[in-house]
């Protein structure tokens, strides 16, 4: 059946017509990463960072150790995950954190126009 | 005016830095987990091989029950070699001309040139020369490293006779100082 594509949902009432334009959600702004290919780029960038500065080497011996405890095959990948994300989300390089932070911000001042 | 804005954005881009990253570590988790099941990581066996080795040789060290004699025949070293306890290799004692097995050398040598009283009565080359060595005794060995070279130097230009104690003495000490 052919019907007409609904219109998008009227932008949120806001005080300040200012902001009618910027404030979107974080749903849409993570449509427009994905379609323009940005997060690809981003996520790309940051685990070339994180490769150089020896983090991911990090990771990988924090589960290579905690596999040799636990015994090769009784480990999950949940396991992994909660072994690496506390270490591994503290451990970040400020370097890292701001170029990425830095990039994700232009990105975001691009598609608020 | 902007400011609220600037805040929503500081917001959101952590919120999307906190997403990129958590999508890295389950990347990275799931491969490890790949290869943690897969048995791809040989260093993991082995490193747990190499463990259980040094414990074990840990343990044989520790215990006092072996006596060192019987226990060296039989252990071998990370070559796989055995070396008997006593080093077997025949010397020639350059003082006394003997020949002399290797592993009993330093005691041979204790005895032939010097702590015992036997040994200095002994006159072997020349008085002269046992004199030299016991007057330069320490500083002849720190000089060791160069006498090396030198000596060799000398040598090999052709050595004048009224040097050659000296020489000899460089040659004589120098590769039982090495040894």
């Amino acid at each position: 059946m052919s019907r007409p594509p609904p219109p998008p949902p009227p932008p949120p009432p806001t005080t300040n017509k200012d902001q009618q334009r910027q404030n979107p959600s974080l749903q849409e702004i993570n449509i427009k990463l994905i379609q323009s290919g940005e997060k690809e780029r981003l996520k790309e960038l940051l685990r070339e960072r994180l490769l150089e500065c020896g983090w991911i080497d990090e990771m990988k011996a924090l589960c290579r150790a905690f596999t040799r405890k636990k015994g090769r095959n009784n480990v999950t990948v949940d396991d992994l995950v909660h072994v690496i994300s506390p270490k591994g989300r503290a451990s970040i390089p400020d370097s890292v954190k701001a170029k990425l932070l830095q990039r994700i911000r232009a990105f975001l001042a691009s598609t608020a126009d | 005016m902007s400011g609220p804005n600037e805040d929503n954005n500081t917001q959101l881009s952590s919120h999307i830095f906190g997403d990129l990253l958590d999508s890295i570590i389950v990347d990275v988790a799931s491969e490890c987990h790949r290869i943690a099941k897969l048995g791809l990581d040989r260093n993991l066996e082995e490193e747990e091989e190499e463990m259980r080795l040094s414990a074990q040789a840990r343990a044989r060290v520790a215990d006092p029950s072996n006596s060192s004699e019987t226990n060296t025949k039989y252990v071998v070293d990370i070559f796989g070699q055995t070396h008997p306890s006593v080093a077997t290799e025949i010397f020639e004692c350059m003082n006394c001309g003997r020949s002399i097995a290797a592993g009993r050398f330093a005691p041979h040598l204790e005895k032939c040139m010097g702590k015992g009283r036997k040994a200095r009565l002994k006159v072997t080359r020349s008085s002269t020369a046992a004199q030299n060595r016991y007057l330069r005794g320490s500083p002849v060995s720190t000089y060791s490293p160069y006498s090396n070279s030198t000596s060799t130097n000398r040598l090999s230009n052709g050595t004048p006779s009224v040097a050659g104690e000296e020489y000899s003495n460089g040659t004589y000490e120098e590769p039982w100082n090495k040894t």
